[in-house]
């Protein structure tokens, strides 16, 4: 082995070392060297031999690991470095301290008788030669393979290629390596002819197969074929086999029957007692005939088999009977498919045919994408109808849904969300109401604060920040009067006094309330005598315009005086004006037309703020010794005796008779902007500049029964048609509003508040819309003035 | 022609077999042609084309088709899906010359609103009642009342021919009881009479001199209706009341002594007319209605029937020999105008809800609203009648048009017959406000000769007239 080893050391090594060579060969009697090395220092040695056994160690593990394997070129480089390695050291062992390992010792020693043979056999193993570039080459002689290899079996020339196809030498003129190296040479193919010539003259057992192993020809002997051939056909297992020997009659036939029982033993008892369980079965059988269970077998007669025959062919509804499973939770019935529509039909009308557009779509979209899963198809007749190819994926996915549908029932809650609403009636059906402008009244020279529309409404009147107060002919919209009561000051309120005989007109300017009687076209003239009677009868009372006197006696100053109108006021109708100390911004009249009262919320002191007056008596009246809060404005109860105050958020009614509070309303407003009684007298609307309406049912105690909130700015004032279910608001952002409001004398029954329409036409301007507003007194048409300085009629 | 026919339907279409014909001479058939197929694409123009064929006329004449009393609006292939006919039977075609488009002719300035107009003219009642004591080659005149309190005659070339300025407030109504006398009404409760005296030569000036004063209402008379052969006048006043008056001053009695005018008013008025004229009082006050009565007339046919209306809602019937109320029909709205159209007995009534609803005044008719004619935007305040046609009027709102209106364009709705108008006369002046805010009608006059007269509040008369 060892010789084999330096002779793979060196065929591997690259370095070129004639010297070591020399050496080497000078080493063909190294054993000298050895000896006279021998007895130097052993230090060094033990170090090295500790080196030198894990080298061991190692070469073991790997040819233990290698060892299934074989050696390929990697192995032997590594085997060649580690060889070269020893040799290494043992040359400096050799050269430098002498000693060498017992193993070392005993390996030489037991190479010795072998090496001279070797390294007689061994000399010629190489040869050098001098390559192109004048460098030494070795040229080593072939290796005996049978020498070394295990496999003593392996056939001369055998390709060592491995398992891989042949197909890849294809590019070259070999066909692999044998065990030497040396290329094997792809075997002489010849040319087409000889090809040709050699499928002529076929040898003994061609079969015009190549051995994978050679490359060359496969040929099989005919016996060998035979084997294949059987082999193939699974007839035997092999050669010489026979598969149908003759029958060796070892027990049967002549002489050979047994005579003697293989045992003496008596026959058990059991063989002749019937067996218990067997009864039992029996006697189970035996009732089960007896009851008809088991009929006796019987000859199938044609009938029966007629009937058989038919029923292999019968069809079988599986939910012939199917029951209804009773109702729960679990039993959730598979969806029923949608039955099939027009588009489905094999002639389908034509709007169910698709388009070119359509088709194209359809073909183009994702298939899960489709609406539908098909494109309708026009047959003329159902004979032309092919057969339907989706059929087999179509019941699939049937399937599939139900199977992984799930079938959960949810518990939906079955209710209409329009019958939560509270019914209200549509207002088409609560005509009549205003919904468009009839007439626009211009005139006035900026904004209009005021409206009223006379008792026979014929007539409106309107003052406005122009010091006007205006009366118009509501239907033609032309302005018949005109009174002029103040250059610098607005006309805050006009109100008609409620009994048409005689018109009389009220206007609250600045501090003072003027009382106009309208001109002749408006009036006749026994009607205008008439009303400067009424107007003027007071001055004739003794009682009017008497100071006040206080509890000593003293003058007290009289906080309103009644005198005649200044001249210029005078020519223009007005008859009486009344000078109160503060700017009246309500003005209400009593219904009789004999009482009024005014509110003035900018004054200092309360208790003069309302005031009740007598116009047959020019009498004033301050009803409040000290009023709570500011007031506001105020209104008269349509039939009792009780007077409504609205201070800025509370109403208070008082009982004008008992002289009480009878009680005080509560509407949560944050400043009160008007009160309007429905003329019934028991609701109350109450509009606010904090953008909200409320609607007080007084059956239903202090807080408001409704709150309408349908303006984006504040509410200035609001109002009951006289006679008809309407309320209407006016609100800064400009609109008008109208609402349903039937009030039932039935005090069970709520009243139904519903709106109605809101009327724009209105232009806001600085932040101010309408003003305020009033109704006919029959018709359903309401007016309402702008800061915009029109008055519009709304019918 | 029957080649003509067939090659007019040549088409594919269907046809359907009608039967021409007219009741006006003028444009009656040479012969009778018997049924004619024709396409039923056909419209009114293919229609009107072929008549106009047959007929040989050098002028084409544009006419309208009546099928079953109804106007031909779309195609007859159509009428016939409307109307459920089979395009197998023969329809009875009926044609008429078609009214043409109203134009502008004229409009003549006021100094404030024209509440009112009427017409003298050769076809003008006032001038058939007159007789032959009309003169039929005098130019027509147009009378207007303006809310100046003026009233004014006008000639037809926009010059005044006569005024008239008694009353003391606006006027609201004016018509010609005769070529000769002239009835107006106003805001200052009263009625006057007038004499007219028309101009002699195209630029000489007429005179209007009152001769009567009729006192008695208490509130402004807005409308008034007058019956020459009679004498009588109706009033309908904000009061409530309808006056019932005579035009002679003899037959009147005495002015209620609490109506006059006061001193004081008595003396403003005595500075601008130095001569007083008779005051008289009514012969008859009709007080049944429960609001001012908007507007009065005379049953057409019957000069002691006549009809008002209110804003009560309610369409009165009066019998005026014994002054008594006879029927009370009820709408739902206001009513602003009547007018009778005696032909079809039906009653227009302009109401506050912008429309014209037909009432038959009838006692055995079913409903109350036989048709309604929607198509204003405004209240519609003043109607007259069409002096050719009994079918057609026009009437006047508050939104600043005229609408002419014939009775056999409409439709059936789900309810009630709904009638589209024919034709919509703009304000010349301008279009006008919100709902017809400056340009509002107040009075229109239809007359054969002059065509339709309005004023408004474009302080405007203004005359269309169609050209034939």
């Amino acid at each position: 082995m060892a010789p084999q080893r330096a002779g793979q050391k060196r065929k591997v090594v690259e370095v070129p070392r004639p010297k070591q060579q020399e050496e080497d060969d000078a080493l063909g009697n190294g054993l000298l060297d050895g000896a006279i090395d021998d007895g130097s220092s052993s230090e060094d040695g033990a170090s090295e031999d500790g080196s030198e056994e894990e080298f061991e160690e190692d070469e073991d593990e790997d040819e233990e690991l290698d060892s299934d394997e074989i050696p390929s070129s990697e192995d032997e480089e590594e085997e060649d470095v580690r060889q070269q390695i020893r040799d290494l050291k043992t040359r400096d062992t050799k050269k430098l301290t002498g000693t060498d390992t017992a193993k070392d010792i005993a390996s030489i020693s037991s190479g010795t008788p072998v090496k001279p043979l070797a390294d007689d056999a061994d000399k010629p193993n190489y040869t050098i030669e001098t390559d192109a570039n004048g460098n030494e080459r070795y040229v080593y002689k072939e290796i005996e393979p049978n020498y070394d290899s295990d496999d003593s079996d392996a056939p001369d020339g055998v390709n060592t290629i491995g398992n891989i196809p042949l197909s890849y030498y294809d590019a070259y003129p070999h066909i692999g390596y044998d065990i030497n190296g040396k290329r094997i040479a792809r075997p002489a193919k010849g040319e087409a002819l000889d090809s040709l010539l050699d499928s002529i003259d076929l040898p003994e057992g061609w079969t015009g197969l190549t051995d994978p192993a050679t490359g060359k020809p496969l040929n099989l002997s005919r016996e060998e074929l035979e084997v294949l051939k059987q082999l193939t056909r699974n007839e035997r297992p092999g050669e010489g086999y026979d598969p149908y020997p003759d029958m060796v009659e070892w027990f049967t036939g002549k002489h050979n029957q047994e005579i003697m029982p293989l045992s003496a033993a008596p026959e058990p008892k059991r063989r002749f007692v019937p067996s218990m369980h067997e009864h039992k079965r029996v006697m189970k059988m035996v009732k089960a005939i007896k009851e008809g269970r088991i009929q006796p077998y019987r000859e199938p007669t044609e009938e029966d088999k007629e009937k058989d025959e038919q029923e292999d062919f019968a069809t079988y509804d599986v939910w012939a009977d199917e029951a209804p499973r009773p109702d729960h939770i679990m039993n959730v019935p598979a969806p029923k498919l949608p039955p099939p529509g027009y588009e489905e039909s094999y002639h389908p009308p034509a709007e169910y045919l698709p388009d070119k557009a359509e088709r194209e779509a359809w073909e183009q979209a994702d298939e899960e994408d489709r609406t539908r899963d098909y494109l309708p198809q026009d047959h003329s007749a159902l004979r032309r109808v092919p057969g339907y190819a989706r059929f087999v994926k179509e019941k699939f996915e049937r399937c599939l849904d139900l199977y992984l549908a799930p079938r959960v029932r949810r518990s939906k809650l079955n209710i209409d969300p329009e019958s939560l609403l509270p019914k209200l009636p549509d207002p088409a059906e609560l005509r009549p109401f205003p919904d468009h402008v009839a007439t626009v009244f211009k005139g006035h020279d900026g904004r209009v604060r005021t409206v009223a529309i006379d008792p026979s409404g014929q007539y409106l009147a309107s003052g406005g920040d122009d010091g006007t107060v205006r009366i118009w002919e509501l239907k033609t919209g032309y302005c018949f009067q005109r009174v002029k009561l103040s250059t610098t000051d607005a006309v805050n309120v006009v109100s008609w006094r409620p009994t048409t005989d005689p018109p009389i007109l009220a206007a609250c300017c600045s501090d003072s309330v003027h009382f106009i009687v309208p001109s002749a076209s408006v009036t006749t003239p026994e009607a205008e005598t008439q009303a400067i009677e009424l107007i003027t009868a007071g001055f004739n009372n003794p009682n009017a315009n008497q100071p006040l006197k206080t509890a000593s006696g003293a003058d007290k100053p009289s906080p309103s005086s009644w005198h005649r109108p200044i001249p210029a006021h005078g020519s223009q109708g007005v008859y009486l004006t009344i000078s109160l100390r503060s700017m009246p911004k309500t003005f209400v009249w009593h219904r009789r037309g004999d009482y009024f009262a005014t509110v003035c919320p900018n004054t200092s002191a309360t208790s003069t703020a309302v005031a009740i007056h007598t116009l047959s008596k020019h009498l004033s009246q301050h009803p409040f010794r000290r009023l709570r809060g500011l007031a506001q404005t105020a209104t008269f109860h349509p039939s009792k005796p009780l007077f409504f105050v609205a201070t800025r958020q509370r109403v208070r009614v008082y009982d004008l008779q008992q002289q009480k509070l009878e009680r005080e309303l509560q509407p949560g407003a944050r400043w009160i902007s008007s009160i309007s009684l429905h003329p019934l007298g028991s609701n109350l609307i109450v509009s606010s500049y904090d953008r909200r309406l409320l609607w007080h049912d007084m059956d239903l105690g202090t807080t408001p029964y409704k709150v309408l909130r349908y303006h984006d700015k504040a509410i200035r004032s609001a109002k009951f048609h006289p006679s008809l279910p309407l309320f209407a608001d006016a609100s800064d952002d400009g609109s008008v509003q109208v609402f349903h409001g039937k009030v039932v004398g039935d005090s069970m029954e709520n009243a139904t508040v519903v709106p109605l329409k809101v009327l724009r036409g209105h232009k806001v301007v600085k932040e101010l819309g309408v003003l305020d507003l009033d109704w006919h007194p029959r018709e359903a048409w309401c007016v309402s003035a702008g800061a915009d300085g029109t008055v519009r009629l709304w019918t | 022609m029957a080649t003509q026919e067939s090659a007019a339907a040549n088409g594919r279409t269907a046809q359907v077999k009608i039967h021409l014909s007219s009741r006006n001479e003028d444009i009656q058939l040479p012969q009778d042609t018997g049924a004619i197929l024709v396409s039923t694409e056909f419209k009114r123009y293919q229609l009107s084309t072929l008549v106009n064929r047959l007929l040989d006329t050098d002028q084409p004449i544009p006419l309208e088709f009546l099928v079953n009393g109804q106007f031909l609006r779309t195609s007859l292939d159509d009428f016939l899906t409307q109307n459920g006919i089979s395009a197998e039977s023969t329809l009875n075609v009926e044609y008429v010359k078609a009214l043409v488009p109203p134009l502008h002719v004229a409009s003549y300035e006021h100094d404030d609103w024209v509440s009112s107009v009427d017409v003298l003219s050769a076809s003008s009642n006032a001038a058939k009642w007159a007789g032959s004591a009309y003169d039929t080659s005098s130019q027509p005149r147009i009378l207007s009342g303006s809310f100046d309190s003026i009233l004014r005659v006008w000639d037809t070339s926009a010059n005044i021919v006569a005024t008239g300025s008694a009353h003391t407030a606006p006027i609201k109504a004016a018509k010609f009881i005769s070529p000769t006398q002239v009835v107006s009404s106003g805001a200052d409760r009263t009625l006057r009479l007038w004499n007219f005296t028309d101009s002699t030569q195209p630029g000489e000036q007429g005179s209007l001199t009152p001769t009567l004063e009729l006192y008695g209402h208490k509130a402004s008379v807005d409308a008034l209706a007058v019956h020459a052969p009679s004498s009588r006048i109706l009033s309908a006043s904000a009061d409530h009341t309808i006056g019932l008056w005579s035009t002679k001053k003899s037959e009147n009695p005495v002015a209620p002594e609490n109506l006059l005018p006061s001193a004081s008013n008595k003396r403003r008025k005595l500075s601008t007319n130095s001569k007083p004229s008779p005051q008289r009082g009514p012969l008859s006050l009709l007080a049944r209605h429960t609001a001012q009565v908007s507007d009065v007339t005379f049953d057409a046919k019957d000069h002691t029937v006549a009809y008002s209306t209110s804003w009560d809602h309610s369409l009165k019937t009066w019998d005026l020999t014994t002054s008594a109320c006879v029927d009370s029909r009820s709408t739902p709205q206001a009513l602003f105008s009547v007018c009778h159209l005696p032909d079809t007995s039906l009653i227009a009534c302009g109401t506050s809800a912008k429309h014209i609803t037909l009432i038959d005044p009838r006692a055995s008719a079913q409903t109350i609203s036989a048709m309604t004619l929607r198509g204003h935007t405004n209240a519609v305040v003043s109607l007259a009648r069409d002096p050719n046609s009994s079918y057609q009027f026009v009437s006047g709102s508050h939104d600043g048009t005229c609408r002419i209106w014939d009775l056999r364009s409409a439709r059936s709705e789900a309810s009630e017959r709904v009638g589209e108008s024919v034709y919509v006369i703009n304000r010349e002046s301008g279009k006008g406000g919100v709902a017809g805010d400056g340009v509002k009608v107040f009075g229109v006059q239809w007359d054969a000769e002059v065509g339709v007269v309005s004023g408004g509040e474009d302080k405007q008369v203004q005359i269309n007239k169609g050209q034939q």
